[in-house]
């Protein structure tokens, strides 16, 4: 410290000189994003999904798969759950920094239009970028919200009830398609007799199953713009479910509690469990016996209210590269090889190309393609319309709501009062 | 660093040879000062000051993060004190302070009074009892806590050694906010190390004096440990209590994310994150902030309050 103060300084306003350039360095490469294009032409895609470990690791196959047929085409990918998904993708959506392509699901479609996010496919279809051809059972319907194509289908899944084939068997109860919600829950009721454990994990907070219910009696959980049901619906469905907890009838919702993020079925505490059919894999990976599925309960023994849902990959309005993001897009939904690797990890595949070159060996994909055939069969497929902005909160709060309800902690009446309040605000975010 | 830390020794020395020169040369060392502090000010002016100013400001508005905030004066602030659920979170928070930070600094003063002893190996007992504190805030501990307090487990087996048969407290919304509190009191360390410098400051001669005149242990402690380490008793109070209302990680691992079940475990922050990041209401959760900076503030102030009455200051008392 022994040098002059002139010296000094000079050294010392070097320093912060350098300090402010390196952060102000770092700000650039920070905030520059990572999508982008580089002198030889090459471009780069921000790709993100949600989904476990088996659908990443067979995604990442695709995207090798992708990179070698369009050279000139990178592919970057991000991966979560999908809880954090969302939660991460509203954040940098709203910061103008969104995914050039990800995996979408029909609850986000008006959220994320109303909000300008997403990228209409159809001027990319037609010009040539993307093919809408070959999609089975008109799965492209979903993809769409007032004359735009907002998402391209990569499978088509449905609700179904997954049961614990040996606990079925052991209580010699049988699942038959059209069968009624009567016939269900006595078939449960002589489980909980004969094997003393509960019939089902907690079907009242399931909203894309009370959703079925309310198709089943010519209503549906949403309208374009609103709730499609009434507050005294709901608190009906939720006094008849807190009766069956109290019962025992459907399994006591602190021990469904303890045992997440392992399913109540897989953990032995209840025989059945309603979830998307495409989801019933984690069974066998999770649980000790055997999982089948079976039909949803009908009211009128024929209808059962199913529709076919999908996830489907949309694109960012705002992406620099919406040539490449169709292309990308075209390619995994109709490349025979990506339909061979995924499988039906999002659902029996969309595309007659892919879900010819697929043929499922093990039994839970048999199970699901035997199952959509059966529904198909059955000819109780309705439509679905996309859900109005709002609708991911409502799920949530049904879920929470459905829950307090169960635990005893709130009367269903006012527990049905509390959703419609909270729908209201979400609504209007 | 070691330039920041001479900084101030210089000007004395100068000042003494020529004032004029002196004062201008302590101007320029401030200048590099700043200069040198300047990433952290521009830090801090950028990534805490300048957020929130802002959301002081969206705590007016209605703000879904993707159209422009719109003003809606004291809408939010209404509404929040009308929400069912804010005032369940509020019950949850008050219920997890007034619980959890007694507890935590009695088992802290406590510990601490045991190894304030001299014996040996006391360096590994210190070491041991802070372990918990250092890893405790860390998402895995969340997960150990949920398989600590689930059916069966050990916690479950040693309940129903007593008769007690509530099954785990982890689904349970009757019992869970007090597996937090459990693990909240498990990281007592760093108040315990607090405690421990605290408690080695009081004067021996104090203990012999009293020894003298005949006073047990127990008169020793309340009579003199107790006041002479009241400013850190304050002090832990008042540090604990903070970190009690703005409590969240916990919650948010042991409740599997959802802050439940039944929002048993929806602390304040917990509601606060829900609000902004799940469903995008950045003006109400802006709201909501501010409302805990206000209340912990009002606590704060209390507690200063209070201290004329039970802190005991040694200048004071001279």
């Amino acid at each position: 410290m022994g040098t002059g103060g002139n010296v000094e300084r000079r050294t010392i306003l070097k320093a912060a000189g350098a300090t402010a350039a390196t952060l102000g360095l770092a700000a650039t490469t920070g905030c520059g994003g990572d999508s982008g294009s580089s002198g030889d032409g090459t471009v780069t895609l921000r790709y993100a999904w949600w989904g476990g470990e088996p659908r990443t690791i067979a995604i990442k196959k695709t995207i090798a798969l992708f990179e070698k047929k369009y050279p000139k085409i990178k592919i970057k990918p991000e991966f979560t759950d999908y809880q954090a998904f969302w939660e991460k993708f509203q954040t940098q959506a709203s910061g103008g920094n969104p995914p050039d392509v990800f995996q979408n699901a029909v609850g986000f479609l008006r959220k994320y239009d109303k909000r300008g996010v997403l990228l209409d496919l159809k001027s990319q279809a037609d010009s040539g970028n993307l093919s809408l051809d070959n999609f089975r059972n008109g799965v492209l319907a979903n993809g769409q919200v007032d004359g735009k194509q907002l998402g391209i289908p990569v499978g088509a899944n449905t609700m179904a009830l997954v049961i614990d084939l040996k606990a079925f068997k052991k209580a010699g109860v049988e699942a038959k398609m059209g069968w009624t919600w009567d016939e269900y829950f006595a078939a449960l009721q002589t489980i909980q007799d004969k094997l003393k454990i509960a019939g089902d994990t907690g079907y009242h907070g399931i909203m894309y199953l009370y959703d079925l219910y309310l198709r089943q009696n010519g209503k549906a959980f949403f309208t374009d713009s609103d709730l499609g049901f009434t507050e005294d619906d709901l608190t009906q469905w939720w006094t008849d479910a807190y009766k069956r907890v109290k019962s025992g009838l459907v399994a006591d919702p602190k021990k469904i509690e303890q045992v997440q993020p392992k399913s109540g079925l897989s953990a032995g505490l209840a025989a059945s469990e309603f979830t998307w059919d495409n989801f019933s894999i984690r069974y066998e990976g999770e649980g000790e016996s055997d999982y089948g599925l079976a039909p949803i309960p009908t009211m009128d023994g024929k209808h059962t209210g199913q529709y076919l849902g999908s996830l489907m990959l949309s694109g960012f309005s705002g992406t620099k590269h919406p040539k490449e993001v169709a292309q990308f897009i075209s390619f995994m939904v109709h490349d025979p090889e990506v339909g061979k690797i995924m499988g039906y990890d999002r659902g029996i595949l969309a595309t007659t190309e892919q879900y010819d070159a697929f043929t499922p060996t093990d039994p839970t994909n048999k199970g699901v393609k035997a199952y959509e055939e059966e529904v198909a069969k059955a000819g109780v497929l309705g439509k679905i319309t996309p859900h109005p902005s709002g609708a991911d909160v409502i799920e949530a709060a049904f879920l929470r709501i459905g829950g307090e309800v169960s635990q005893g902690k709130t009367k269903p009446a006012d527990a049905s009062k509390a959703l419609f309040s909270e729908a209201k605000a979400a609504f209007a975010g | 660093m070691t330039l920041v830390k001479e900084a101030p020794v210089r000007p004395a020395k100068k000042r003494s040879a020529a004032p004029a020169a002196g004062r201008r040369g302590r101007r320029r060392e401030n200048l590099a000062g700043y200069l040198f502090m300047s990433p952290w000010i521009a830090g801090f002016l950028v990534l805490t000051a300048g957020p929130m100013i802002a959301s002081l400001y969206y705590a007016f508005t209605r703000y879904n993060l993707f159209t422009p905030p719109e003003w809606v004066g004291l809408d939010n602030f209404t509404t929040m004190f009308q929400d069912p659920r804010w005032q369940k979170s509020v019950e949850v928070t008050l219920k997890y302070v007034v619980v959890a930070t007694p507890l935590k600094l009695l088992l802290a003063l406590g510990v601490a009074l045991l190894l304030a002893q001299s014996r040996r190996g006391q360096g590994l007992y210190r070491a041991a009892f802070y372990m918990p504190s250092l890893i405790g805030a860390s998402v895995s501990v969340g997960f150990v806590w949920r398989a600590l307090f689930s059916d069966d487990a050990i916690v479950d087996r040693t309940q129903k050694v007593f008769g007690l048969n509530v099954g785990g407290w982890i689904g349970n919304p009757d019992y869970v906010l007090y597996s937090l509190v459990a693990l909240s009191i498990w990281q007592f360390g760093a108040p315990m190390v607090i405690f421990l410098a605290g408690l080695k400051q009081v004067p021996r001669e104090l203990y012999e004096a009293a020894e003298v005149d005949g006073a047990g242990p127990f008169r020793r402690f309340w009579n003199i440990t107790l006041p002479m380490i009241s400013p850190v008793l304050f002090f832990n109070v008042l540090l604990e209590s903070i970190h009690a209302f703005q409590v969240f990680g916990s919650a948010y691992v042991v409740s599997n994310t959802q802050c439940g079940p039944a929002d048993a475990t929806l602390v304040y922050t917990c509601y606060l994150y829900q609000k902004g990041f799940k469903e995008a209401q950045m003006g109400f959760a802006s709201a909501m902030a501010w409302s805990l900076v206000v209340a912990v503030a009002l606590v704060t102030a209390v507690l200063f309050w209070s201290q004329k009455k039970w802190v005991h200051y040694e200048e004071a008392a001279k």
